[in-house]
């Protein structure tokens, strides 16, 4: 079979530290050019792998290929070719942003034109400022940059809006649609959901070191998703049993005085608004949930993405 | 070869836009330098002198008392009867100063004869420890005073030493090659501790995993890196021991191999520290806790010969004293074949201490 179109091939991997199982056989597949995102609570397993993959770990057994090289025997030509943003990113707090990227194009022996990154990253105004100096969406900002110094076919960013306000996470998300529009592989690691949703081609799901799902994020919701919801905010308890008979299931949220009701069809809101009003019952404002990864990752798992992480 | 020079290019940038690292390393030693300077540039340390009178004269007291008016020593006198030779030997004592008899009658003669003929006494010194050579130094120095004010110039009396031609030291030209080698120590070991642990905390270690940089081009780097750091803290210092203590010691290439190799030593110490000590703050403490009590026990600040014998015990197991007393034999004490000795020593322990640092050193922790 031609494997030519694959960017990275991943069979049957694990990665054990002593009696822990990290990684528990993983096999999957990147297309050349797609967003991929791994999403997962932190310690599923999606830094392991990736850094297994960027030759920084050795796998325990299981294969894996990167633009068709074995990262068990080819680590030297997988370096060449790939870019990394790793996770909690940090380099040199007194060199500036420039000489960040000299350094590193440097390491590969890149003649990379050094503004032109600057510039795709859109820090052409801090292009001398020491990186001790940058807020923490722009030194992710150059950390992508950083990681696209050796023109690499393949882009590992890990975790790369962690800890960053929404505005920043916008910015470094406007950077990485970027990088697919330049035609490069990225691979995302990331626990926000809504990260994944927005940028990726494809999502697969881990969970405690196992892969979970794979898709697009439409077929994940669609296939594991949850029916939307509607919230009624400050609503009377007697509207769960009114609702209940139109044969739509709904629960009273006794902390914020709210009735939820799990749709089954987009007209199911008009007819409990109707019948809420001919029974006088008052209601405040109407919300509705669309459902989310969020939701795909409760149902494949039995935990919100945040037990997870805390388990 | 290329990305060593770019990391040394880097490292150096990022050495001189901290003003931590600059003042530690460079200001830090001139500080203790003009510190010590002032205070023992004067009042030189007291040296205890064993004297044997063996003249007994009113001539040979004066001259013992004029000695002692000095301040220089604390005179201990020693029963002219017995073998003073074989005193100093049972006693270990480094040296000892015999006036002989007949030292009244020759100072006489020798002020008849303006100078003609002198009177001598016997410095009886152990050439292999330091302090004889200082307290030598010192003893010439007293007694061309005494010369001159007895006669204007003409010397009536002289020390009668061993074969080695002897020099003057002031305590400066004792104390600077200490602290040239404690200079490389501390720089070597602190540099090498802080980007260790700090770069692994920070994850820069990750990040220069995912480039082709070898981790023994970077190991070669950084070691290239710290020794240029401790030669240009020889120079600054050595500068400002010419500039304000009229210091005339000069760097020959067994000094310059001793201060690379002391840097070696203690940039391979850093790193072994770091591995075992993997907090940033805690390994800080740990080279502190291995430096400070070197830097006293070693022979940095005070010859070793002060030092209570259990000390001097001490100090050879500890490698800076052969890096202090290397640098003393190559730069002041004109003696190179021990300097030879001391830095086959060190260089062969920054060997072992810089391959075993740079195998442990992990970029990546399993």
């Amino acid at each position: 079979m031609d494997k030519n179109h694959l960017a990275i091939e991943v069979d049957s991997l694990v990665k054990k530290y002593g009696d822990l199982t990290a990684v528990d056989s993983i096999s999957f597949t990147i297309n050349k050019g797609e967003i991929f995102s791994f999403l997962g609570p932190n310690g599923a397993g999606k830094t392991t792998t990736v850094e297994v993959l960027e030759c920084l770990r050795k796998p325990t057994s299981g294969r894996a290929y990167v633009l068709s090289f074995d990262i068990s025997k080819d680590q030297d030509e997988i370096k060449k070719k790939i870019g990394v943003l790793p996770q909690e990113f940090n380099t040199f707090d007194s060199l500036t942003v420039r000489e960040n990227l000299q350094y590193f194009a440097g390491m590969f022996g890149s003649s990379v034109d050094i503004d032109s990154l600057i510039k795709l990253v859109d820090l052409e105004d801090k292009r001398n400022e020491q990186y001790k100096k940058l807020s923490g969406g722009l030194k992710q900002r150059l950390g992508v940059a950083m990681a696209l110094v050796n023109d690499p076919e393949i882009v590992f960013l890990d975790e790369p809006t962690g800890g960053l306000d929404p505005k920043a996470r916008h910015e470094v998300w406007n950077v990485i649609r970027g990088l697919k529009k330049q035609g490069k592989t990225v691979f995302l690691t990331t626990h926000y959901m809504e990260e994944a949703e927005v940028l990726s081609d494809t999502v697969t799901i881990i969970h405690k070191g196992k892969i979970v799902a794979t898709g697009t994020p439409e077929e994940l919701i669609t296939r594991y998703g949850q029916r939307n919801l509607l919230i009624l905010k400050n609503t009377d308890k007697a509207a769960v049993l009114l609702i209940e008979t139109l044969g739509l299931e709904a629960n009273f949220d006794s902390d914020a005085g709210d009735v939820k009701v799990t749709l089954n069809h987009s007209s199911d809101v008009s007819e409990i608004v109707k019948a809420l009003t001919l029974k006088q019952i008052v209601f405040g404002e109407l919300q509705l949930r669309r459902s989310s990864l969020e939701d795909v990752f409760l149902n494949l798992t039995g935990e919100t993405l945040k037990e997870a992480e805390t388990l | 070869m290329n990305r060593v020079l770019i990391d040394l290019k880097a490292s150096f940038k990022m050495f001189f836009r901290s003003k931590a690292a600059v003042f530690w390393t460079l200001a830090f030693p001139c500080i203790l330098i003009l510190l010590f300077g002032a205070i023992f540039s004067e009042m030189d340390s007291k040296y205890s002198l064993y004297v044997q009178n063996q003249d007994q004269t009113l001539a040979s007291n004066s001259f013992i008392e004029a000695l002692n008016k000095t301040n220089a020593f604390n005179l201990q006198t020693l029963d002219p009867t017995i073998d003073a030779t074989r005193y100093a030997l049972d006693h270990e004592l480094s040296y000892m100063l015999v006036i002989p008899e007949g030292f009244e009658n020759d100072l006489g003669m020798s002020m008849n004869s303006s100078g003609a003929t002198n009177a001598t006494i016997e410095f009886i010194y152990d050439q292999s420890q330091t302090s004889a050579t200082v307290v030598l130094g010192i003893l010439n120095s007293v007694i061309n005073e005494m010369n001159q004010v007895l006669s204007g110039g003409a010397d009536y009396v002289v020390v009668q030493g061993e074969t080695i031609a002897p020099k003057r030291f002031s305590f400066m030209d004792f104390f600077l090659p200490g602290m040239i080698a404690m200079s490389a120590m501390t720089t070597s070991i602190f540099t090498a501790v802080e980007i260790s642990s700090r770069y692994r905390e920070t994850g820069i270690f990750r990040k220069l995993a995912t480039t082709p940089l070898r981790r023994i081009e970077w190991i070669l780097s950084r070691t290239i890196y710290l020794i240029v750091v401790s030669f240009i803290g020889m120079g600054v210092i050595l500068g400002l021991g010419i500039a304000f203590f009229d210091v005339k010691v000069v760097p020959d290439p067994l000094s310059l191999i001793l201060v690379a190799t002391t840097s070696m030593l203690f940039s391979g110490m850093g790193m072994i520290l770091s591995r075992f000590v993997k907090d940033p703050e805690t390994a800080g403490a740990a080279a502190n806790a291995i430096t400070f009590p070197m830097m006293f026990l070693s022979g940095s600040f005070f010859p070793l010969e002060q030092m209570p014998e259990f000390l001097r015990g001490i100090a050879t197991v500890l490698p800076l004293t052969y890096a202090n007393n290397g640098l003393r034999d190559a730069m002041i004490m004109g003696e190179p074949q021990r300097a030879i000795i001391n830095t086959i020593i060190v260089t062969v322990l920054g060997i072992i201490s810089l391959l075993v640092g740079a195998w442990i050193t992990k970029w990546e922790e399993e």
